[in-house]
């Protein structure tokens, strides 16, 4: 499977709609300490938001019986987060088809494709959600200043700084 | 539709979390063209890695993947698995330019570019041929002809002498921006550190410069960062140490390991590790070596260059901790989009 997706990329540039980065609805995310194996809706907003406490140090919460710990991270200043999805592959001839009540706006920017860069079997992607800070859990304890996960939010930093044009001599 | 079942139906659609330039969501309101994901080489290993194109304003945008094993997201009302978290920065397209520089260099010619950018498995390296000041980029590294009888062409061949300045500019504008972060942190690594601070501040400046061409030679052929090395009069490690780190294999020709090194790391050794890291045998033997062609990266045009975000103290404890290993942190925890079984935006 992994390599049909590789051949794919070449095959099919997979374009992301950029009127999707505008329209994109503010999400929650929360970031967890555990596999959970499957992708698909869960009632997040029933079951575990309301279990969540505020206690002395942190975000508080129990989760499939194990005690969580959690603290807010902000996305890094002039960075945004998006939730990004992959659309149907009826929905990627989208020039003509039209998939979604939902997706007019988006067909209409469609229409004027940018010259040959788009083929009718090339693939595309919107953004569903947008981000500006998401909840980092850890297992027992807070994730902290440690936390791997902030460590990341670090990177775009320091690749300015690698990628930034060279001082002329 | 092969190999795709999991993605189509509606319930298990995978969700990809992202971090992108804020900027991109402004340039949409004029923009006509796009924003593409495209496969080109990745300039340290030659394999395919996962780009983000931006037709107007033409940028090129590199991607990069936060792992860590047993996390998922709960995005809104639904679960996604994996904890991915993807990150796309502006990248300097010159690495992916000299990358194909090098290569076309074998025939020994001065070549126009787009005779230079030219790959059957990458096709879409045509793209970068559409990036804007490549003239001035490609003075970096290459000697230039132009034959004005026939043509106002220009024809580039590539400089090694002229790439390892450039290289060295890119090693001392990336430590600079590592030392921004440390400027930070001071107090919380002197807190913890065993040497003296006189052996802390000079000890430091070995390990920045390796740790920045470290960070460097994740987008330069391997060769080409073992000449840097040389150039930077880096320790050899084999001729300085007892124990020659793997650095150089785990940088260039066994990425995965680097990161299962880093998991390992990073589980239940953490803080034995975070204290041993500051006196390994690597360190001492860095300690040993003759300092005296060693470039300082502090001079004023670096500074000015650092944009690095001030805030983010505790990189530089995970750079330390790292840094007697030499590959970087980064290497371990992002790494460039390979494509992963489980992520389908490819």
């Amino acid at each position: 499977m992994e390599s049909s997706d590789e051949e794919d990329v070449v095959k099919y540039r997979v374009h992301l709609r950029p009127i999707t980065l505008r329209n994109a609805a503010p999400a929650t995310l929360h970031f967890l300490p555990c596999e959970i194996p499957v992708n698909r809706p869960a009632p997040v907003e029933r079951f575990f938001t309301p279990a969540i406490r505020q206690g002395p140090r942190g975000l508080e919460v129990s989760f499939r019986g194990r005690s969580l710990r959690g603290e807010e991270v902000e996305v890094p200043p002039s960075l945004v987060g998006y939730v990004m999805r992959m659309e149907e592959k009826g929905e990627v001839s989208g020039k003509q088809d039209f998939p979604e009540g939902s997706e007019d706006e988006e067909e209409q920017e469609l229409l004027e494709p940018p010259e040959a860069l788009e083929r009718d079997f090339d693939r595309f992607m919107g953004a569903s959600a947008s981000f500006s800070r998401f909840t980092v859990w850890g297992l027992e304890t807070i994730p902290g200043p440690d936390a791997k996960v902030r460590a990341a939010l670090t990177w775009p930093s320091l690749a300015a700084a690698i990628h930034a044009p060279v001082q002329e001599d | 539709m092969a190999g795709r079942g999991d993605c189509g139906d509606g319930a298990g659609a995978r969700q990809h979390v992202f971090l992108l330039p804020e900027y991109l969501k402004d340039a949409s309101k004029k923009m006509k063209s796009g924003l593409m994901f495209v496969k080109l080489v990745n300039p340290c290993l030659g394999e395919g890695a996962l780009y983000l194109f931006n037709m107007c304003p033409q940028q090129l945008f590199e991607i990069k993947v936060f792992k860590e094993k047993h996390h998922s997201w709960f995005i809104n009302q639904s679960v996604q698995s994996g904890g991915l978290l993807h990150l796309a920065t502006p990248m300097d397209p010159l690495f992916l330019l000299l990358y194909y520089l090098q290569k076309a260099d074998k025939e020994g010619k001065f070549q126009p570019l787009d005779q230079v950018v030219v790959d059957d498995v990458f096709p879409d390296c045509i793209l970068l041929l559409k990036l804007p000041e490549l003239e001035k980029l490609l003075q970096h590294v290459t000697e230039e002809k132009v034959n004005p009888e026939i043509d106002k062409k220009k024809y580039y061949k590539y400089s090694k002498e002229k790439t390892l300045k450039w290289l060295e500019k890119k090693v001392n504008q990336t430590m600079a921006a590592l030392k921004t972060n440390h400027i930070n942190v001071g107090a919380r690594v002197q807190s913890s550190a065993f040497f003296s601070s006189h052996q802390v501040s000079s000890d430091k400046e070995e390990d920045y410069i390796c740790y920045a061409h470290g960070l460097i030679s994740d987008y330069i052929p391997k060769e080409l960062s073992d000449d840097l090395a040389k150039h930077l009069k880096l320790p050899e490690p084999s001729a300085s140490m007892p124990n020659p780190p793997t650095k150089k294999v785990k940088l260039s020709d066994e990425p995965v390991e680097a990161k299962e090194d880093y998991t390992k790391f990073n589980t239940k050794d953490l803080k034995t590790e975070k204290k041993n890291s500051k006196m390994t045998a690597a360190q001492k033997a860095l300690a040993k070596v003759d300092k005296s062609g060693m470039k300082s990266g502090s001079t004023k045009t670096e500074k000015e260059q650092v944009t690095a975000d001030p805030h983010k103290a505790w990189l530089l404890l995970m750079s330390l901790k790292t840094l007697p290993e030499g590959s970087g942190f980064f290497f371990c925890v992002l790494e460039n989009h390979q494509m992963p079984k489980d992520v389908h935006i490819c």
